[in-house]
């Protein structure tokens, strides 16, 4: 490979891995903010993302109503299945058992059904495309070659981002929400509603999966199993720290990154192993991640 | 935040209720089990064989999940680094099957005492998804590595032989079957009872106290790790005894998941649990296989509904209304 195609693979990598890393950024964030307050990896990410895919292209392709009711309509359902997800199933779990592997399976329990749902519908038998809501056409920016729906895509994430931060570390609900991460009981005492603001954070992280699917839903065949892409936010977000906003974001972007250099510099076979490589060679050599804190043990 | 199961936290009255219904049902389970080939078809053999290859897995991920407290997430590699170790051992060497079976066990034993090592400064979430990373990676080895499992093809397993002896069916399978079930079933019973097993305990409850009382915490886990995947590919090594194919489909994430799922609904931290479980589970999964379409979603609801309100698992849930009923008369 002489040095000419290099810098444009180079450059092409960078384009592109910045657009589906924004997508890998949004569905971590989503995964990290859950765990912030309520130290659960929600296994069931991935499918709230499918499973509000397939909402938006129920509601948008079958009934055939405007996107201006489509895309709140979406969200809103992506809030309230979390939201209710979280008071009835989790508070229940918590409730009856005191440890977190219950949590856990709780939330896998939760991804067979959705994934269940989907394929019951009868949608998720064959592959389905969602309309491209902005032009398709092709833009040069360097040397790469972008169109503007991708343009479009990193736009929405990264405004997102943006309002989710402003939220999170302006507003009294978000400092709420900060205070439940690092110590629910002293949050109580201080007067907020623990069940709420779970309520909230979980509604939330659905909302931040339902827009990632919406954002990406024009650029890939829709299936009941999309839902997989999950284990790459899981990856970004496991190279950011777990625990840490911003290092969810920037792992997006690096496991985006990373993966189109791969399967441009390497090959596509390798592409599927990379995430998992990823995950085993960050956990081994700095398990905090490159932005967790120091690995502090809670136990007596 | 620490993966127990306490069963400290339990009153001694329901457990020996829970007890005493689930050896009520392992008797029942040991009855069927002989009688069975007697009466009925080479397909229910078939699924009794499955069914006693998933409580030997049962009982490998009871050993690091229910008794140490790590959560391994990776089994299903295990399994079929133990399917693939054993069918390839019992091709090249002209040996007595069990040979085969003893060098999967091995192979796969030595690989969980690597992950155990590679993850002994990990707990919780991040020991969950390294060792999840690493079943899938492993899923893709299976897959991709052509030249020793045949790839995306699957591998052909030759019969198992005991010397002159052949095995061609399931039924010839299934008293093998069940006596490495059994055998494995007195292993587990013993490690549990054992100094070992004892130390697995206190590691669950409390590495802090563990140590303190002078156990080696970083050993003990790795010995965890690799006495799980050892019995995980011996199970794959029964799986070989009556099976002739195998698929790198097989060996994935649901797999791990059916087996946890398993575990988890007969009841987390007691081997009664694991292989009522197992037996329960597994057969309510066949029983789904006649409604396909519903299936997915009725598996999830077991986990949810298990979860919400019988996180002990089934036998103590059943134990503890055995003891209301008691208590109301």
């Amino acid at each position: 490979m002489d040095l000419q195609l290099a810098l444009i693979f180079l450059q092409q990598g960078i384009a592109s891995g910045l657009v589906s890393g924004s997508i890998y950024a949004l569905l971590a964030l989503a995964i990290v903010i859950i765990f912030k307050t309520s130290e659960v990896p929600n296994f069931a990410q991935g499918e709230v993302f499918m499973a509000a895919g397939y909402v938006a292209l129920y509601l948008f392709v079958f009934q055939k109503l405007p996107i201006w009711i489509v895309l709140p309509a979406t969200l809103v359902a992506a809030f309230l299945a979390m939201a209710l997800f979280r008071r009835i199933v989790l508070d229940q779990v918590a409730k009856s058992a005191k440890d977190l592997v219950y949590l856990v399976i709780a939330t896998l329990g939760l991804s067979y059904v959705l994934k269940g749902l989907v394929r019951r519908t009868g949608f998720g038998d064959t592959p389905r495309s969602f309309p491209a809501l902005v032009p398709t056409d092709s833009v040069m920016i360097g040397q790469a070659s972008v169109t503007i729906l991708d343009l479009t895509i990193l736009g929405a994430a990264l405004a997102v981002m943006a309002a989710f931060f402003w939220m999170f570390n302006y507003t009294k609900m978000g400092r709420a929400m900060r205070a439940v991460g690092m110590n629910p009981k002293a949050a109580q005492l201080v007067g907020v509603d623990l069940k709420r603001c779970h309520m909230t954070i979980w509604g939330m992280s659905g909302v931040i999966s339902a827009i990632a699917a919406l954002l990406i839903a024009p650029k890939i065949l829709m299936t009941a199993d999309m839902g997989s892409i999950v284990m790459l936010a899981f990856a970004a977000a496991i190279v950011g720290g777990f625990s840490s906003l911003p290092g969810a974001i920037v792992g997006g972007f690096i496991i985006g990154i990373v993966e189109n250099m791969v399967g441009l510099f390497i090959s596509s076979r390798a592409i599927v192993l990379a995430p998992f490589l990823a995950i085993l060679i960050v956990l081994v050599i700095r398990p905090q991640g490159l932005f967790g804190g120091k690995l502090t043990i809670k136990k007596v | 935040m620490i993966v127990t199961t306490s069963p400290a936290t339990i009153s001694p009255a329901p457990r020996r209720a829970a007890s005493a219904t689930a050896i009520a049902g392992l008797v029942i389970a040991a009855l069927v089990a002989i009688a069975l080939p007697a009466f009925t078809t080479g397909y229910v053999i078939y699924i009794a064989n499955l069914l006693l290859v998933f409580v030997v897995l049962c009982l490998g991920l009871h050993i690091v999940i229910g008794e140490t407290g790590q959560f391994s997430m990776a089994h299903a590699a295990f399994y079929g680094i133990g399917i693939y170790a054993s069918a390839l051992a019992n091709r090249a060497v002209d040996l007595p099957y069990p040979f085969a079976m003893l060098f999967g066990a091995l192979v796969a034993g030595a690989v969980g005492l690597f992950i155990g090592a590679l993850a002994l400064r990990m707990r919780d979430i991040y020991l969950a998804l390294a060792t999840f990373a690493f079943g899938e990676a492993m899923q893709w080895v299976f897959a991709n590595w052509d030249s020793v499992t045949n790839g995306p093809n699957g591998l052909r397993i030759s019969p198992a032989r005991f010397g002159s002896l052949e095995i061609l069916s399931d039924k010839q399978a299934y008293p093998f079957v069940v006596l490495f079930c059994v055998l494995m079933i007195g292993l587990t019973i013993l490690i549990s009872r054992s100094r070992l097993g004892r130390a697995f305990r206190a590691v669950r409850e409390s590495e802090v106290a563990a140590m303190a009382m002078g156990i080696d915490v970083r050993r003990t886990r790795v010995i965890a790790f690799g006495l799980s995947a050892a019995i995980a590919g011996f199970a794959g090594g029964m799986f070989g005894l009556f099976q002739t194919f195998i698929h790198p489909d097989s060996l994935g994430f649901q797999t791990t998941i059916l087996v946890l799922t398993m575990v988890v609904v007969g009841g987390l931290g007691s081997i009664v649990g694991a292989v009522g479980g197992a037996i329960v589970f597994g057969l309510i999964s066949e029983v789904l296989r006649q409604a396909p379409q519903y299936q997915e979603i009725i598996y999830g609801g077991i986990l949810i509904l298990f979860m919400m309100y019988a996180p002990r698992g089934l036998f103590a849930f059943i134990g503890d209304r055995i003891k209301e009923v008691r208590r109301g008369q």
